[in-house]
């Protein structure tokens, strides 16, 4: 009889070990089943965190708050909304009729974008410069096919560059003929602001967006303390373990332009995308990394390239004059990291800097 | 006397039973927490949605239905890649192979995405770099 009860209460013991475990396993997804099991479970959880592909690249929008969920739901819209606005690829946005048609009144979106636009065109004399589309679109950077062309095609194509050549009146902007606008190098931080504004719309307390590595963030994390932001190694850009330092911020856009985003090889020599509106040519200027913390994700995006371009010397010297607006990390070709001085406190490393004094 | 013998011999067998069964059950089940926690997985998403989660340490080849085109997803030895695609410029695949938490490989035009993530498909990099999110 005892024996008997012994063997059930080993029975027992030895399911209830068991079931402990299929439990684990399942947590794992370690087969098949658990993994589909976990996507339904995702979905119906409903995430604070929405991915979509949107401006020919990859986006994640996370928000807390009541109302995340329509929050989500108008910052994938309205991303949506503005690259049928701004993109040189779809025939019938407004950059691409105005490049056709070369004269027309701007919308709203386009105007605001301009203002910041030219504002950077003029102070950075034309580092930035949002009439490069003929440009761009010779070296092949607008479709999948790269190639260097050849020197005298540049040359004949900047004559038709830089926006000092177009004009900018009472909301109507008429381009010069051969002239094509490109806002690649800003649109994606403004599509971040508005996003801010919308979290805002919807009482979103913290929340924060990458458009394809463009941060920008709202408030502090749920935990109260700020966004920490990694800045990727401009010579291991797939390695998330190994960055240049991070920034602890709040309520500001975090965005970083470097050769290493796009770029082709031809017989051995890299080529990245970001052009040098004087040359013609992929800017060198000893950087090979610029990262710009703003309020203004509009003006972080435009400036990041802008610095990229200027390189080193001009770009603390515009700092200097600009420093209420933004601050900076500028890396330069031998791997030496520069932080502005507005940033101790929020910046940490374990990688040597330096910090530019104003 | 004897019948006594016999008694005691069995709950001595009955005993040591419970205590194999015990330590086998405690054994796989540490074994088991310790590999869900040590362990890596692999999110596969498709246009903002979960596909899969795949371990990490288990060798697999599976084809990703992306947006307009399939993906050859491939797990061998703690790595992943992407070993064929028929997207247009198969940046995907000179991607290389990733095996760190908060890695990815994403295809654009397919609109796939997998990322190296701990069970749950969290894939924050804080584990390595202590960065809530990466700018580039």
């Amino acid at each position: 009889m005892k024996k008997k009860i012994c063997l059930i209460l080993a029975l027992l013991i030895g399911i209830g070990a068991m079931s402990a475990c299929s439990d684990g396993g399942k947590k794992g997804g370690s087969d098949g089943t658990a993994a589909s099991d976990g996507a339904e479970s995702d979905s119906s959880k409903q995430s604070n965190t929405r991915e979509l592909f949107a401006m020919d690249t990859y986006m994640t929008i996370t928000a807390y708050g009541e109302k995340y969920e329509q929050a989500l739901d108008e910052a994938e819209k309205e991303i949506k909304r503005l690259d049928d606005v701004f993109s040189v690829g779809k025939s019938g946005s407004e950059v691409s009729k105005l490049n056709k048609e070369r004269s027309g009144e701007v919308s709203e979106d386009m105007a605001s974008v301009l203002e910041t636009a030219i504002w950077l065109y003029e102070n950075t004399k034309g580092a930035y410069d949002f009439t490069l589309y003929g440009l761009m679109d010779l070296w092949g950077f607008t479709g999948d096919a790269q190639a260097v062309p050849k020197d005298e095609d540049i040359k004949k194509v900047l004559e038709s560059c830089g926006f000092g050549k177009s004009i900018y009146l009472y909301g109507r902007l008429t381009l010069r003929k051969g002239q094509g606008i490109d806002f690649g190098g800003i649109v994606k931080g403004y599509a971040s602001s508005r996003v801010m504004d919308i979290f805002k719309k919807y009482g979103i307390k913290s929340g924060v967006v990458s458009l394809g590595g463009n941060v920008q963030c709202l408030g502090h994390k749920e935990d109260g303390s700020r966004w920490r932001c990694g800045i990727i190694n401009p010579d291991d850009p797939d390695n998330t373990s190994d960055l240049m330092g991070v920034v602890s911020v709040s309520d500001k856009a975090v965005i970083t332009s470097g050769g290493y985003e796009r770029y082709f090889t031809e017989k051995g020599k890299k080529y990245h995308h970001i052009m040098n509106p004087q040359t013609g040519y992929p800017a060198q200027s000893g950087l090979k990394s610029v990262t710009i913390v703003s309020d203004n994700g509009t003006l972080a995006d435009g400036l990041s390239t802008a610095c990229y371009v200027m390189g080193f010397d001009n770009s603390v010297e515009f700092w200097k004059k600009n420093k209420s607006q933004f601050q900076m990390i500028l890396i330069d070709d031998d791997n030496k990291m520069y932080v502005t001085d507005g940033l101790k406190g929020f910046f940490s490393s374990d990688k040597k800097y330096t910090y530019i004094q104003g | 006397m004897d019948k006594k013998k016999m008694w005691t011999k069995g709950i001595k067998r009955d005993i040591l039973l419970l205590v194999f069964l015990f330590l086998t059950g405690a054994v796989i089940f540490i074994a088991v927490i310790f590999g869900s926690v040590r362990g890596n997985f692999v999110k596969v998403n498709v246009d903002g949605r979960l596909i899969a989660i795949y371990p990490l340490s288990e060798n697999k080849t599976v084809e990703i239905n992306g947006a307009g085109g399939t993906n050859t997803l491939v797990i061998e030895n703690g790595e992943s890649y992407i070993r064929d695609a028929d997207c247009p410029d198969r940046l995907c695949v000179s991607q290389g192979k990733i095996s760190r938490r908060g890695q990815s490989v994403i295809c654009l035009p397919h609109k796939v995405v997998v990322e190296i993530t701990d069970e749950n498909g969290n894939a924050s990099v804080s584990a390595e770099s202590d960065a809530d999110i990466v700018v580039r």
